[in-house]
């Protein structure tokens, strides 16, 4: 790790150590937890989620 | 690299995430069983108009406040445990979102050191939580507010991408400003926030009505939820650097051992 590293830099390695399919995984794996985390509105889920949408402050009612 | 960093970023979010976990079960959870409890009280058949009326109209069985009391579609304690269980996947998903942001944006963060850790982190909160709030202040249980739901996530979205904007606006304006003197890299930093604050105190509040819920109460309500929010953030990026300083020592340590074995 060099002083003058850059995020350009940053990308290229991200390239060279991971395929893009492997890069395309984890940044999916994020999306889809955070997707069924706060949107998800199926009524059982929703309505199990009720405290913690109220204590993060993403609440929708 | 990628791998080690989104490793200690899931490490570190489990840590923050376990206690924001404790933060749910010990206050979140009965604290909204009490507003929610006293929002239907006062509030009973206000509130089973207003849910007829708009919004929570679309799905029958997508709030069960439809029903006017309390009828939610599972029970309290289903709702508490995965209120508790889902705290600690927050801070999971927010850890691995900030060791993913962090590898990228690493060498163009401001300070040094675990500061540049920090520095994203409010660049998150901000995004995540603090521009969002400006327009949908954290709703308090049983306050009605304006829009559909599908608006306002829209909305959320939004103000999550300007937020992320603004905080790259900031950081950018702080490294600018910083090459001559530190306060004026600070202020420079400052006025793309406070324009943000400036232009959403010009949008009509989203909270219609908050209830029967007192006034007093709705406040801290907000400030415990902005404050625990900042605290996960916090706390997330603290772990990471703590980890990571960790790792560098564990190895630079791991170096002098193979370098004393060599030379003997």
């Amino acid at each position: 790790m060099t002083a003058t590293e850059t995020v350009h830099d940053r990308i290229e390695t991200a390239r060279d150590d991971h395929t893009t399919a492997q890069l395309a995984l984890v940044f999916a794996l994020v999306a889809t937890v955070a997707f069924t985390l706060l949107f998800v509105q199926e009524p059982l889920v929703h309505d199990s989620l009720h405290n913690f949408r109220h204590a993060v402050g993403v609440t929708c009612h | 690299m990628l791998v080690d960093y989104l490793k200690r970023g899931v490490l570190a979010g489990a840590l923050a995430g376990i206690a924001y976990g404790l933060y749910v079960t010990l206050v979140a959870n009965p604290l909204v069983g009490y507003m929610e409890a006293l929002a239907e009280g006062g509030g009973a058949e206000s509130s089973h108009e207003h849910a007829h009326a708009g919004e929570h109209a679309h799905t029958a069985g997508e709030h069960a406040h439809a029903a006017g009391e309390h009828a939610h579609a599972v029970g309290e304690t289903t709702t508490a445990v995965v209120s508790i269980g889902s705290g600690v996947f927050w801070g999971i998903l927010l850890g691995a979102a900030f060791a993913l942001a962090f590898y990228f944006l690493e060498p163009a963060l401001p300070g040094r050191g675990s500061i540049k850790g920090y520095v994203l982190a409010g660049a998150g909160f901000l995004a995540v939580s603090g521009a969002p709030w400006l327009v949908l202040p954290p709703a308090t249980p049983g306050a009605e507010q304006a829009y559909t739901p599908t608006i306002r996530i829209a909305v959320y979205g939004g103000l999550v991408l300007a937020g992320a904007i603004i905080a790259a606006t900031a950081i950018y304006g702080y490294r600018r400003g910083s090459t001559r003197s530190r306060p004026l890299g600070l202020c420079l930093a400052a006025l793309p926030i406070v324009a943000l604050a400036a232009v959403t105190t010009l949008a009509a509040p989203t909270i219609v009505e908050s209830g029967t819920i007192p006034g007093e109460l709705v406040t801290a309500f907000r400030g415990l939820t902005a404050l625990s929010q900042a605290a996960l953030w916090a706390l997330v990026a603290g772990c990471f650097g703590w980890l990571q300083t960790r790792t560098r020592d564990r190895a630079s340590t791991e170096q002098r051992v193979a370098l004393t074995s060599l030379h003997s």
